[in-house]
Order: C-alpha cells, then structure tokens, then sequence
C-alpha cells in the first residue's frame, strides 16, 4: 500500500462500517443490553471481538455477489459508492427513516454502474431483491418456530428462577456472539465489498499454515471499523432498541436474537451452501441483508405465535418503505457524488478498461455456451465499458445474466508478461509446488487477455484445472480463481 | 465439581441462602406450634422459652434476608428478575413477623385459654404449621422446579381453608359462650385472628410466588 491517497479513499468504506457497528449492534445486544440483561462493556467486547472474526473469516461470500452485480474497479469509485450508502444511512436515521446498509449499498453500486457505463447483472439484482422479501420472512417463520420451542422446553424442564436468569443471561450473551459473528460475516460486504477488486494490501503468508490475504486484510480493518462504531457509538442505540422492544421477555428477546443471527448466517455461510449443494439440496444465496429487518421480522414472528395482537403493522411499512427509498437515495447520491469527484476533484472513479472481441475471444464465448454463429462480424471491435460490450453481442444472440458476465470476463483485454523477475515475487506457499512449476514452465510468454494464461496453465497441469460442475466445486475452484487472480495482478505490463 | 456451579457462582450463592432462609421459616413455623401446645399445658416457662427460640431465629432469617437483598442489588442477576425477588422477598418477610407478633402477645398477655378451645386451636395451629410448610416449599419450587410451584401454592390455600374454617367455629363457640365476659371474648378473637393472620399471609405470599413462576416460564 504505498499511496496515501488509498488511505483517504478507505475513509469511505470505514465511515459506512462505524455507521453500521453504530446502528446493527443494536439488532444484536440491544434487548439485552437496553433492558440492562448484560451490561454495555461486555456487550461491545463480544460484538467487537465476533464482528472482526466473523468478517475475516466467512465474509467472501456475500462479497462475490456484491461483486457480481458490479465490480467497481476504481478506488475513487469505490470511495464513493460506500461513502454514499454510509452518508444516505446517516441521513436516514438523522430523519428518522428506515435505514439499512445492505440497500443502501446496493443503490451505490447501481449508481456506479449506471455512471461508468458498467454492466449491471440482473440476475444477481433479482437475487439481492428477493431476499430483501426472504429474509424478514424467514426471520418470522424462525423466531415463530424457535418461540415454541424454546417455551415448550422452559415449561418441560426443571429450572428455578435464578438458574433460569442465569441460564437466559448466558444464553443471550452467545447468541449474542454469534449474532455479532453472523453480522460481520454478512454485512462486511456493505462496508468493504465495493473496494475487493481494488484491494491495495498484498497476501501476508506466515509459514505454510498460517495465511491472509488482502481480501481478508480489508475486511479485517472493516471489522475493526464495525468495532469502533459499535464501541463509540451504539450504547445510545442499544439503549433505544432495548426501551422499544421492552415488552419481549428476555426469553423472546434471546429468541429474537437468534432468529435473527441464523437468517444473517444462513445468508453468508459457504460451508452450509456447499453441504446444501453436496447434498444437492437448494442452496441459499450469499447475499448481504439487512440487520434491522431480520430482527423487525423476529419480533413479528414472536407477536403471530403469541396470538397476533402485538403485531406492529407500521414497522412492516417501514421494510417496505426502507425497500423503495433506501437504495434510490444512495444510487443518486453516488452518481452526484461521482460526477463530483470525478469532473471538480478530477479522481479517477473507474478504470480505463478495453474489450475487444477477437477469434479467440468467440471462441471462449462457445465455450461458454454462448450461440457464436453470427458473432463473428464483432471480430476486432474495441469497446470501452463492459455494458457497451454487452449490449453489442445482445443486438447479435440473445443473453442470459451469466452470459453477460462471461461475455465482460473473455473481452477484457489484459496485458499480461511472465518474466523472471516477477516470477521471483511469488510466494511459494501460496501456490502448490505443481502449480509453480507449471507456471516457470511459462516464463518469456506474453498474453492480451486474462483467460489466455489461465488456459495455458490449465492445459499444463490438471492443478489449475477449475473443476465446474456448479456449487459442489465452488468452493475448490475459488481458490484457483483467487490464485488466478493473484497472478493476474502480478504479471500485469 | 459440577462446571456449572463455577459459570454460575453467583445463582448458586443466592440459591443456597434461599435455601437457609426456608429452613429458618420452617424452624419458625414448628417451635409456634410447639410453643402454644407447652401453654396450653400450663407450661409459661417452656413457652418463654420456644418464644425466645423463635425471636433469634427470626434475627438470624432477618439478617439472612437482608443478605439476599444485598446480593441481588449488588451482584448480576437481570433487572427484571431482581426487582421481582426484592419485592417478593419483602413479602415474604411478613410471614415471620406475624408469627413471632402472634406468640408476643400471649407473652405480655399471658390470656387464660379455655380448655374447651385447646383441641380445635391445636388443629388449627397444625394447619398453620401446614400451610407455613407449604408456602416453603413453595418458595423452593421457585428456586428449583418452577413446574411444581401451583401444587404447593394450592396446598397453602387448602391449608388456609382449613384454618379459616377452624377459626369462624371457634369465633362462633367463643361468642356464643354466655359464661365468657365481653373483655375475654375479644382477647381471644385478637388471639385467634393472630393466628388466622398468618396463614392468610402466607396464603398472600404463595400467590406472589405462583404470579412470578407463571411470568418468568412464558
């Protein structure tokens, strides 16, 4: 990381991640803590503690959606999207008006992508959209579920009431900590998720065992920052959230907690969509959703099965309402922002990117299962944004969403030259002694495209072989890719 | 050692002097009954004696409760939980006094008891002691089994009923009785409803007890 320019762009994604630790810790300790179960020092030490693990180690998932419905590839773009989603959450909760990261972001990204000309992918949209629907309902139907139960089991079992209060206070503290868990590893792609494809850190290796990469470094400072809104800031929140919810029992209120942390996992654990998918069950998509509405949607599910009365009506205006406006004023918000910064400030807010379609390119295109039949009248045109190079194969063939994206991957022309000096930067650990090999074997050559060398390895070796075959190989063929990827940046002339 | 007793060190504590504090309430309840029966026999001196058992146990369960008092203001336990046991713990508390204010009274006015009375009052000081014995258990379901509480929450009202029941026939015997002065017919009913005063005290505090077992198992 040697600009400090990157320091300021990194404000942006920070500001969002201490506005979310402010505001999305209250979803999980503010019962608790509000209704003075557990007190605010060993609240924020938890939440902080399991918000950073959580991040660092499951948070890559809901950033390859994020990633998907728009790559922002310039760390001026990135600054502003987040700062735009962090400043709309801001104003939202200043006027009091539903207020959720997860859609705040999305708009950001969208306003992004609509400035730069960037491919939006619509079928990750619909994906992110749908689960704006699913997740307080799922939330509902689990905290209903897990309510019976767990007053079923109160009722059955033998317990006094002071064990009961301690019992319920441990109990609070856990889910607590795996709500905080669960928050960092789905709501760190809000706060970072914009600034992936430009991550400015280099993969730390300590001895073969122990590795982070720069992913992982990103998301690690955006959990501190999470942490630092949740120390600075959320007492004030918490203690909101605990006087409003102070009817829930501290048995509800640990139900609520829980429903809650599962529907936030259940939304960005790899592990559980690979199981799902071994097991060829449907899987749940990785997606960033919002804190607040999975915990509104707890409390609802709590009101039904106690018979209805307490359902709060104009809280489910509010996820409606938040649905709608949210992501609108952050969209416009960043494309203000952007035309601001790129044309007054004069920052680069998106890459100079070319795609060109060339033999090889279609080629790749069939591969892709791409109809390529009367492609080849694009060979040798050069566009400059990934949705102009979109649009001009969709006046050709018809494209499905997937389609879209294979179309932007195979066109992107990347310059890429393996010599010795580069080749001397890598990592040995990072790669399989067959894998280094493999590419050694490479050195001298020269490629226009990123595909290009991952051909070359992959007919080389069977190591570099991406295994496909959908969600079952997701997760061994990720780790090729972020090797891919890695070798990508590196051998860029 | 049970791991659980070392995560909830603090439960554990207020538990045990709960416990401490019931056995108190019992001793309590047994020496009044037995401290009527050694009147009744004529015995002034042994009833000194059980009346002055029975006044330091109740400074050993005051101070116990005051013990427990402290401990929930001033250790973790939830808010809710604890402001529910002060309250309930005071409550409580008006169970001792009433039996230690009853045997006080025949102390300073040592009352002649007719012998007639002696068999109806002594059923109705085993109810008392029933109904005391009901209500400390109880208070130990609260503590330890929160399903068991309403079983012995309506043997204190059964025993209640009983002591109720007992206490109208000897108001009635006692009324109806021509050969007694007005003066002695009203010692004995402030006598009597002493007695009476305890079980429904006790009758009060069995209800506290199955309010907050139903509220704390929703």
């Amino acid at each position: 990381m040697n600009d400090p320019a990157i320091i300021i762009f990194l404000i942006g994604g920070l500001f969002l991640g201490w506005s979310l630790g402010a505001n999305d810790a209250a979803n999980v300790f503010g019962t608790a803590v509000g209704s003075r179960m557990v007190r605010f020092t060993t609240a924020a030490i938890i939440c902080g503690i399991f918000v950073i693990l959580g991040a660092v180690i499951s948070g890559t998932g809901t950033s390859l959606t994020l990633g998907k419905l728009g790559a922002v590839d310039a760390l001026g773009g990135s600054f502003m999207a987040a700062l735009a989603a962090g400043l709309t959450v801001y104003w939202m909760t200043k006027f009091g008006l539903p207020v959720s990261t997860s859609q705040a972001i999305i708009g950001s990204i969208i306003g992004w992508n609509l400035f730069s000309d960037s491919y939006t992918d619509i079928s990750s949209l619909l994906k992110i959209l749908s689960t704006w629907l699913v997740c307080p309902l799922l939330s509902a139907l689990i905290a209903a579920i897990l309510f019976t139960l767990a007053k079923s089991i109160v009722r059955k079992v033998s317990i006094g009431l002071i064990r009961l209060d301690g019992y319920t206070r441990l109990a609070l503290i856990l889910a607590g900590a795996f709500g905080a868990y669960s928050l960092g590893a789905n709501n760190i792609a809000n706060v970072m998720g914009v600034f992936v494809p430009v991550a400015p850190f280099k993969d730390i290796q300590i001895g073969s065992i122990f590795s982070i990469s720069s992913i992982q470094q990103l998301f690690l400072l955006g959990g501190l920052a999470i942490a630092v809104g949740v120390f600075t800031y959320s007492k004030r929140v918490m203690m909101t959230v605990g006087s409003e919810l102070i009817t829930l029992t501290p048995l509800a209120a640990w139900v609520a907690v829980m429903a809650h942390s599962i529907v936030l996992f259940l939304f960005a654990s790899e592990r559980l969509e690979q199981f799902l998918a071994n097991l060829s069950l449907p899987t749940i998509p990785l997606v960033p959703v919002s804190s607040s509405q999975a915990v509104v949607g707890a409390v609802i599910g709590i009101g039904v099965v106690q018979g209805g009365r307490e359902l709060q009506w104009h809280r489910i205006y509010s996820i409606v309402k938040g649905w709608v406006i949210t992501p609108i004023i952050s969209l416009l918000v960043c494309i203000v922002g952007l035309y601001f910064l790129q044309n007054v400030f004069q920052q680069t807010v998106k890459r100079e990117s070319q795609y060109q379609i060339s033999s090889g390119v279609i080629e790749q295109f069939r591969k892709a299962g791409i109809n390529t039949d009367e492609l080849d009248a694009l060979s040798g045109s050069v566009f400059f944004s990934s949705a102009e190079v979109v649009r001009a194969v969709e006046e050709i063939v018809p494209l499905s969403s997937q389609q879209g994206l294979k179309v932007i991957e195979y066109s992107l022309r990347n310059s890429l030259g393996i010599n010795a000096e580069k080749l001397s930067l890598i990592d040995e650990n990072f790669l399989s002694q067959q894998q280094l090999e493999v590419l050694k074997k490479l050195e001298g050559e020269k490629y226009n495209f990123s595909w290009q060398l991952g051909n070359a390895l992959s007919q080389k070796s069977k190591e570099w072989n991406l295994q496909g075959g959908g969600l079952k190989n997701k997760l061994k063929d990720r780790e090729i890719k972020s090797k891919l990827a890695y070798l990508y940046r590196l051998f860029k002339e | 050692m049970n791991p659980l007793s070392l995560l909830f060190k603090k439960q554990y504590a207020v538990e045990e002097k709960v416990q401490r504090l019931l056995r108190f309430l019992e001793d309590m309840a047994h020496l009044y009954q037995a401290a009527f029966e050694s009147y009744f026999e004529g015995s002034f001196e042994e009833f000194s004696q059980r009346n002055h058992e029975l006044g330091e146990i109740e400074k050993q369960l005051d101070e116990l409760g005051h013990q427990i008092q402290m401990t929930l203001l001033h250790e973790s336990l939830m808010p809710n939980s604890r402001d529910d046991l002060l309250w309930f713990l005071t409550k409580l508390d008006k169970v001792p006094s009433s039996l230690k204010h009853s045997l006080g009274d025949i102390l300073f006015e040592k009352p002649e008891i007719p012998d007639e009375l002696h068999s109806s009052m002594k059923n109705m000081l085993v109810h008392t002691h029933l109904a005391v014995q009901a209500l400390a258990h109880a208070t130990d379901s609260l503590f330890s089994d929160l399903r068991s509480v309403r079983q012995h929450v309506e043997e204190v009202s059964r025993q209640e009923s009983e002591v109720d029941n007992i206490e109208y026939k000897l108001l009635q015997m006692v009324f109806e009785n021509k050969n007694y002065e007005l003066a002695k017919q009203y010692q004995l009913k402030g006598i009597l409803k002493q007695i009476g005063r305890v079980t429904n005290l006790a009758e009060d505090v069995a209800d506290t007890v199955l309010i907050l077992a139903t509220k704390h198992s929703k």
